[in-house]
């Protein structure tokens, strides 16, 4: 019958508070500017993020909000001061390398942004926003190891992300894995049946096995059709 | 704006609907009174007296001057001596059927007082009428203003009579009371410098209940960091702190109690020696339901004996009587409805009476006694209704009281886990040690269980929603705030459901949610839009 029993006796000095780290307000001007990014009023968004920055000075959210509105406005170098003073304000802050990341990509960087993305990788190993980056850099670049390894250890832990194991799925199709690509597919359309870029992609890669059956011979070379 | 009054006391009621006087004790925070000034003149019920009570703090003539209202009483005292002495001065000026408070650093918004009023005009059986508050965590502003970081309704607690004499869940800026009952429960205690407020709600809870209105209706500032607050400062010292507490647990307002049944404790010694008043003074610290204490002594140990704990009543007994025949003298002063026999030495811990004496007060089954926790054969101690401690012992004179009892069919049992009092704390506090630990199924399914269990409902289902949400099931917890901003809209409330609309890409519905919650952090709320420039120009003034 001895438990723990509540020790203070007034109202006033509730632990709960300890819950509300003083960052509520911040918070609210944080959704306002994500949700404004979101609807393409950009220079409502950038206002909220001021704020936001003036309400907590050391905290790297608002320049990552900042940096999403000059990249989308395309104002890269404005986009870019944004991120940097993200990383230099949280250096483990990997939304803000892998805007530095799309920053180089748009400016054809691709060795650039390809560092970048791996950055940010490394610090948040399923960054979606990264990892589609690193792909589609890849297929700019046309090297495809590296991506492959983070699109596969990330579906260890987002076991049916569609989006990525289509990704992947290309990426092994481009790698002349086409049995591999043929069962992601496969499992893309089992859980988003109307998923018509994988329907798609199967019929090539389903197309490119029989044209291996056929030929036996096997190999990257033979299935480029999509290859973009 | 008149300055100072005749003391009076009496019920006043207009056209308007009945007199309200808010007591506004202020001490050296002249910017922010101007706020909390401002609040009150926007009050949209406006049958009111305000006795602004200057603590011997800086002048605040100008910012009292400033507002040019007739119905602000200003007392403007050189000497400071402290809150409750403020309170007792303007009490006696006071002419509304209401009082309701406001410290110089709180706002209310405009329709705290007509809320509250309704509340009690439309509930006659209730004396109190309370509402919620924000919590305002700030830090302070070059010019002095606050810079608002959160806005929190920390606690929405429906009223909890056995909880109050314990601890204070109810905010006392936030009640509105009938007058009248000043005249039960005595002044506020001057000689207590910290836990004022609980004090005077406590004895409040002796004589009426408390109308919990689930609304928001002003804020109280907490800076963030360091706190500057008198009150949160003086609880420092934790000695005079203690001293405090046991000063409030021990006041016991003078009889009739309509809603509370008194308590007495037979304490029975063989002979007043060192274990005895250890245990006397672990009774007095640890025992915080109403209590007097019965000590039955021989002329010998009174003698002896001196005390200044309070609610002691000593008997004169001579010294051969035995311990038995002590506690029959004793029973036939005792005050109360519920009796504790004790004796020296046993194990005294918090809850060591409350416990068993809550399974008492709260059992089905009325012929039922309780034995303390910690009873040994040698060491026992229980608590029963006085009426059948009474006829067993007539019956039973020479039968140990256990054994009395139960010849008189009342069966003397330990009790169960589930008759503890204060089990919502209990499951309240491992929700969120569950969440502590980022358990949030585990902390939503028992604030579910403490709604079905313990109401709260508003508290209970905003704190699930939130687990939920973290938990990663969005649409339950979008089910669940959405329900909860239907009912009450608070910004933490706002912020997750615009949270959980933006993860739905409804991107309209979370920026109205969101502007909502900016709002109320900007002080803009609904009611108050329309008055915020006459603060501002009130503030200018100071």
């Amino acid at each position: 019958m001895s438990e723990e029993r509540p020790i203070a006796v007034d109202i006033t000095q509730n632990e709960n508070a300890g819950r509300h780290n003083s960052t509520q307000h911040y918070e609210v001007l944080m959704e306002l500017g994500d949700c404004l990014t979101s609807v393409g009023k950009y220079d409502q968004a950038k206002q909220h993020y001021d704020k936001a920055a003036m309400l907590d000075p050391d905290a790297a959210g608002p320049y990552i909000g900042l940096g999403v509105v000059n990249l989308q406005k395309e104002s890269f170098d404005d986009a870019e001061i944004a991120f940097r003073v993200a990383c230099r304000l949280d250096t483990n802050c990997a939304r803000a390398y892998a805007g530095l990341a799309m920053i180089e990509q748009r400016r054809a960087h691709y060795n650039e942004a390809f560092k970048m993305y791996l950055k940010c990788l490394e610090l948040e190993n399923d960054n979606l926003t990264a990892l589609l980056g690193l792909f589609q850099t890849s297929c700019q670049m046309g090297s495809f190891d590296k991506i492959i390894h983070y699109l596969q250890t990330y579906l260890e832990t987002h076991l049916g992300d569609t989006s990525v194991m289509f990704a992947l799925s290309a990426l092994y199709m481009k790698d002349g894995r086409l049995v591999e690509s043929q069962k992601i597919l496969r499992d893309v359309l089992t859980l988003q049946p109307e998923h018509k870029d994988a329907a798609n992609l199967l019929e090539e890669v389903e197309h490119g096995l029989s044209a291996q059956a056929k030929s036996g011979v096997a190999g990257p070379s033979t299935m480029l059709r999509t290859g973009k | 704006m008149r300055v100072d009054s005749s003391p009076m006391m009496h019920e006043g009621k207009s056209e308007d609907g009945p007199l309200v006087s808010i007591l506004v004790p202020t001490f050296n925070r002249p910017l922010y009174l101007a706020q909390a000034l401002a609040s009150t003149a926007r009050q949209s019920y406006r049958n009111l007296q305000i006795i602004v009570v200057n603590d011997g703090g800086s002048d605040v003539t100008g910012v009292v001057e400033s507002f040019n209202d007739p119905r602000i009483t200003f007392i403007n005292r050189g000497l400071n001596r402290g809150k409750a002495y403020s309170l007792n001065e303007a009490i006696v000026r006071v002419q509304g059927k209401y009082v309701a408070y406001l410290d110089d650093d709180d706002i209310l918004y405009s329709n705290h007082i007509e809320t509250l009023v309704n509340t009690l005009e439309n509930n006659a059986d209730y004396g109190v009428a309370y509402s919620d508050l924000y919590k305002v965590y700030c830090r302070p502003a070059p010019d002095g203003q606050r810079v608002v970081l959160s806005k929190v309704v920390d606690v929405s607690r429906d009223f909890d009579r056995f909880l109050m004499l314990f601890f204070n869940h109810v905010l006392h800026v936030s009640c509105l009371h009938r007058i009248d009952l000043f005249n039960k429960t005595g002044l506020y205690n001057e000689k207590l410098n910290v836990l004022i407020d609980w004090d005077m709600t406590r004895r409040l809870a002796f004589f009426t209940d408390f109308y919990h209105v689930h609304q928001v209706t002003g804020e109280f500032y907490h800076p963030a960091g360091e706190c500057d607050r008198i009150s949160v400062q003086r609880r420092k010292d934790k000695e005079e702190y203690a001293r405090n507490v046991v000063t409030i647990r021990t006041t016991r307002p003078a009889k009739p109690w309509p809603k509370i049944a008194d308590l007495s404790i037979i304490f029975t010694v063989e002979r007043l020696d060192q274990q005895a008043a250890t245990t006397m003074g672990l009774i007095w610290r640890h025992t915080f339901y109403p209590y007097k204490l019965y000590l039955p002594l021989s002329h010998e140990d009174i003698s002896r004996f001196t005390t200044d704990m309070p609610n002691v009543v000593i008997l004169p007994v001579d010294s051969t009587l035995t311990q038995l025949q002590r506690i029959d003298k004793a029973l036939a002063d005792c005050e109360g409805e519920y009796v504790a026999v004790v004796s020296a030495g046993f194990p005294i811990r918090d809850m060591w009476l409350e416990d068993s004496l809550y399974a008492l007060i709260n059992t089905p089954n009325k012929n039922e006694a309780f034995e303390l926790e910690g009873s040994t054969g040698d060491l026992w101690a229980a608590v029963a209704r006085k009426e059948h401690l009474q006829i067993a012992r007539n019956r039973h004179p020479n039968l140990p009281v256990r054994e009395g009892l139960l010849s008189e069919g009342i069966s003397v049992r330990r009790l169960k886990s589930d008759e503890i009092p204060f089990q919502f704390d209990s499951a309240l506090k491992e929700a969120q040690k569950n969440e502590g630990i980022g358990n949030w199924k585990q902390a939503f399914k028992i604030y579910e269980h403490i709604e079905q269990r313990y109401h709260n409902q508003l508290w209970m289902r905003s704190s699930a929603a939130n687990a939920l949400f973290k938990a990663g099931e969005f649409d339950k917890s979008a089910e669940i705030i959405s329900w909860v901003n239907r009912q009450r809209q608070t910004v933490d409330t706002l912020l997750l459901e615009a949270k959980l609309k933006r993860r739905s890409r409804n991107f309209d519905g979370a920026l109205s949610l969101l502007k909502k919650a900016k709002d109320i952090l900007a002080g803009q709320t609904q009611s108050d839009t329309n008055t915020q420039s006459n603060e501002k120009l009130y503030v200018k003034s100071v």
